[in-house]
């Protein structure tokens, strides 16, 4: 008898959250989606979770791509004449692709909206997190980003750097005042955190990896 | 030849996928420019290297670039099925870089997942961004760690499991109660019902 036999619709609750959010890897993956296949049930939850799963990834941070991000990725789209695009200042575009969206309206009962779209006015502005990298010897070993409300919270990720075992998380405010965030552990440099942010966000100047000893190994300006 | 030309801003995220869709160039440099900084920005903090950051979120604008001509709009929004794959992206990429052991069989799993949901099965239009957001916050603090942790930086309940120092089953448990509650919050938006 195969495990999915064994596990019965109840037995993947827990494994379809996972799979929904992308993360269930190996075995258990293999044995959930079997397990979806024939169930129609757990397909429609799994359906659903996955939907949300796909929400909770616009509230991640905006960060500014590297220098020339633009031009290599216009390269590999083969589009033209990218510095006509990169410096010219009128904000128009031609005709034809105006009709091509009135066509998709058309056939698919959307309006071509006479204002920017929601998605583009939420990308004028501020996303509501004031973020930073995390810089080590001037080198960029991970980000930090807090986030602001009634319950204000932070997130911070190490890559390749020095930090090994627990390290401590704290911030500085503008008033100069540092504030214990979390006890955290990095494993070979690696890690990624969500901690409550008990000051305001707008308030943190630089967040800051410490050691147990108290050596600052990365610091990050936030704004 | 008079009012040849629209501007720019009045024109939707569809409208630009639609113009991609045609081959119009213009529309593919809007888009990239609306873009870059939520898909540079989620595979950053995902991946925490920028390097990384940067080949999946040049990956995620050529996906999307190629298939502009197949998005639906009828099944979710733009935004939604922009960072979904960005976030796939770069949830293989972690994989990768970390060395995580997989059975063959996960390969075709793969598949069968891409073909069951597709990214653009997503949201409606709107901002979801603050609605999101404010259902995170009234999650208690260890379901909104854990949910954040697997769903914007791809750490799977193991991992949560071993960071917060809590067995397993315990770190399962937050990650769906946690996508759970929201789904109850983002429903009256997004459709995610049974009627659909």
């Amino acid at each position: 008898m195969s495990d999915d036999l064994k596990k019965g619709c109840e037995g993947y609750s827990e494994d379809l959250a996972e799979l929904a959010l992308g993360v269930l890897t190996g075995r258990d993956r293999a044995l959930t989606l079997s397990h979806v296949e024939s169930c129609p049930r757990c397909a429609e939850e799994l359906e659903q979770l996955a939907r949300v799963a796909d929400t909770v990834v616009q509230v991640a941070p905006e960060s500014e791509p590297p220098v020339g991000f633009e031009v290599r990725l216009f390269e590999r789209m083969g589009v033209a004449d990218v510095r006509r695009h990169r410096f010219r200042r009128s904000h128009w575009i031609p005709v034809s692709v105006a009709a091509a969206a009135a066509a998709l309206a058309l056939g698919l009962g959307l309006g071509l909206s006479s204002s920017p779209s929601p998605t583009a006015t939420a990308q004028a502005h501020h996303s509501g997190a004031v973020s930073g990298d995390l810089v080590e010897n001037g080198r960029p070993v991970g980000r930090v980003a807090a986030f602001g409300g009634s319950k204000p919270w932070m997130s911070m990720t190490l890559a390749d750097s020095s930090a090994r075992g627990t390290v401590n998380c704290v911030v500085v405010t503008d008033d100069g005042v540092t504030h214990h965030v979390g006890t955290f552990v990095a494993r070979q440099g690696y890690g990624a955190w969500i901690a409550p942010l008990h000051v305001n966000p707008e308030d943190v100047r630089t967040a800051e990896v410490v050691s147990p000893s108290g050596t600052v190994i990365a610091t990050a300006t936030l704004g | 030849m008079r009012q040849s030309r629209v501007a720019e801003g009045e024109l939707s995220d569809e409208g630009l996928l639609a113009g991609m869709a045609v081959g119009e160039q213009a529309a593919v440099v809007t888009f990239t420019r609306r873009y870059q900084r939520r898909v540079f920005g989620l595979a950053y903090s995902m991946t925490g290297d920028a390097g990384v950051a940067e080949d999946v979120a040049q990956e995620a604008m050529i996906r999307v670039w190629r298939h502009a001509p197949v998005f639906d709009p009828r099944r979710g929004s733009v935004a939604s099925w922009v960072l979904t794959i960005t976030r796939n992206l770069a949830i293989d990429a972690l994989r990768l870089r970390r060395a995580v052991p997989t059975d063959p069989d996960d390969f075709a799993a793969s598949v069968m997942r891409s073909n069951e949901h597709n990214p653009e099965d997503s949201v409606h239009r709107g901002d979801v961004r603050h609605t999101v957001r404010t259902a995170l916050e009234v999650l208690p603090d260890e379901q909104r760690r854990a949910v954040v942790l697997a769903a914007i930086y791809g750490r799977t309940a193991l991992e949560i499991s071993e960071s917060e120092g809590i067995p397993l089953g315990t770190a399962k448990t937050r990650i769906r109660t946690a996508l759970i509650r929201l789904r109850a919050a983002v429903e009256p938006i997004e459709g995610v019902s049974d009627e659909r």
